[in-house]
Order: C-alpha cells, then structure tokens, then sequence
C-alpha cells in the first residue's frame, strides 16, 4: 500500500529529529541519524510500483532500530530506546505489507537472472 | 485451407509486435514516453537550480545562502570539510549532476529503451549515483557537524524523489539486452542501438 511507504517515509524523519526531541547523544543518536535517512529514502523510491520491493530493506532497518538501542544502552534514558522500539516495530509491519503491483513490467528485475526460456515475446 | 488458418493467426501475432515497437514486451506502458521522462527532467531541473544557488555561495559569489529553519546550519555545512574535499565544492558537482540528468533524460525519441539504449543506461548511472551521494550527504551532516541545511535536504529530496522513475526505463533496456543474447545476437551492438 502506498500510504505505508508514506507513513515508513514520515517515521524516518521522525528519527532524523529524535535527538532533538529527546535531547540524547552518543551511539543511539548516531544510529537514528543513520537509520532515518536511509529509511525515509528506501519508503520514498518504493512509492513506484516498479521500485516498489525496494521499501522491504526498511524490514532491516526495523530491525536494527528494535535490537541496537536495546543492546548498546548508549542512550541512558528509556524514552528514546522505547521511542526506537516502537518506531522500529511499526516500521517493520509497514514494510511487510503485501502489495499489488497493477503495471506489468515484463518480469520485472527478477526477469534479469531467470533462465531466458520463459522469454516467449523474444520479438 | 489450411494456408488461410496459417495467415489468421499470424494477424494476431503482428498487432502485439508492432505495439512493441513502442511499448516493450510484456509491458503495458512505454517507460521512454515523453510524459514518463519530463517529469524527471523537471525534477532534475529544479534540482540544478538549487544545487547552482549553494554552488555560487561556495564560490562566494553569492555573500549570503537562504537558511529558514537551522540557524547557521546552512553556512557549517557548506563550509565544511567534507564540502570541500574535492577541488570544486560539493554543490558545483551536484549541480552537474542534475544537469547530466536532465540533458540524458530528453536525449533521444521516445523509443530509445531500445533504439539508444546506451543513452538510457548513462540516464540510469547518473540520477542512482546522484541520490546515493545526497544521502550520504544527508547521513554526514548532523552526524560530523551536529547541523542541518534546508537547501541541501530538498536538493537530496528531488535526487531521491527521481530514482523510482528512471528505473522503470533502465529496466525496460536490460531486458532488451537479455532478449537480444538470448536470440544470439551482439548485446554490444544492442547496447548501441544498432541491432
């Protein structure tokens, strides 16, 4: 669904602005002024439906947003690591949403590395 | 009799390979069509304008850059020294980027996914590379320089905002250089438009 590549989109730059918000340093504000750009970056190109699989590297950055803070406690307050938790859970669940492609793109990418039979339009 | 049957089916085979002329097979749309590309070139544009604005106040041309929302952001970043790095400063290279876009976005009609597909590939290396290096700029700025520059977002917003677009394009030529081996002909030839 578009809206929750929107919404992934928003959540990034959320993050590019939490250290502000939270007023944190170290490891923890480093990892979300990472992890925001990329984010919103990833959720902005899957808005087309030919980039669309582009948007699930945000699974991973979710992931990383759920375990790293957790793990490094380079934070020292608990608002911004539950603040990571949270946007990194919701941020995995939109980028698993399932999407319907409505344009057909001749096998898409996939079709780069398959086997060249299933090429019946070789004109 | 059996010749009449022969030619009927061949009729409808032809309607989908001269649509094919424009539209790649098994695609719906021609990714090379005018109202697919001038949109990126006009993103394209607005990102050299805007990429040329932070240029000419590296060079000093200009004395003063538009900052609305950060404070001295804007002037710490464009200073710094990642900024500088190379012998012309950052937005001087970005400028020419978006110019290398647009130019590669309008050259060549509206089927060149195959007539000049070299063209489309030159297209695709310059607006991916372009949005990896904003992004990587956008990564650097507060991370090194605890600063933000409105300028420089927008200029990697439009970099972004023109990948989804161009890719459509790139994919419609790959998939022409995979036919043109699997049918045993020259990719090199094709990558030149020449089959």
């Amino acid at each position: 669904m578009l809206w929750a590549q929107v919404i992934n989109a928003c959540l990034g730059i959320w993050l590019m602005a939490s250290p502000a918000v939270f007023g944190h340093e170290g490891i923890g504000r480093t990892t979300e002024l990472i992890i925001g750009p990329l984010a919103t970056t990833f959720a902005i190109i899957a808005l087309w439906e030919v980039t669309r699989s582009v948007g699930k590297v945000n699974i991973i950055l979710g992931l990383w947003l759920m375990i790293g803070p957790v793990v490094s406690l380079g934070y020292g307050h608990i608002a911004p690591v539950i603040n990571d938790f949270v946007v990194g859970v919701t941020m995995i669940a939109l980028a698993r949403t399932r999407v319907s492609v409505e344009g057909r793109f001749g096998g898409g990418w996939s079709s780069l590395w398959r086997d060249a039979a299933g090429d019946r339009m070789g004109t | 009799m059996a010749r009449q049957e022969y030619n009927r089916d061949r009729v409808e085979l032809v309607e989908p390979f001269q649509r094919s002329r424009l539209i790649p097979p098994g695609w719906d749309k021609n990714p090379s069509s005018w109202s697919e590309r001038l949109p990126i070139v006009g993103l394209a544009l607005i990102g050299f304008m805007i990429a040329a604005y932070l240029a000419l106040y590296q060079w000093r041309v200009l004395d003063t850059v538009w900052e609305p929302f950060f404070g001295e952001g804007s002037r710490i970043i464009l200073n710094s020294r990642i900024s500088h790095i190379l012998p012309i400063p950052d937005a001087a290279l970005g400028a020419f980027g978006y110019l290398l876009d647009a130019v590669t976005g309008l050259v060549g009609g509206r089927r060149r996914w195959r007539t000049m597909p070299w063209m489309v590939v030159i297209f695709g290396l310059a607006v991916g590379p372009l949005g990896i290096v904003s992004v990587a700029l956008v990564i650097f700025q507060p991370v090194l320089f605890d600063a933000w520059c409105t300028l420089c977002l927008a200029s990697a917003l439009v970099s972004i905002l023109m990948v989804g677009p161009a890719a459509d394009e790139v994919l419609a030529s790959l998939q022409y250089f995979k036919r043109e081996r699997a049918r045993g002909n020259s990719m090199w030839r094709a990558f030149w438009g020449l089959s």
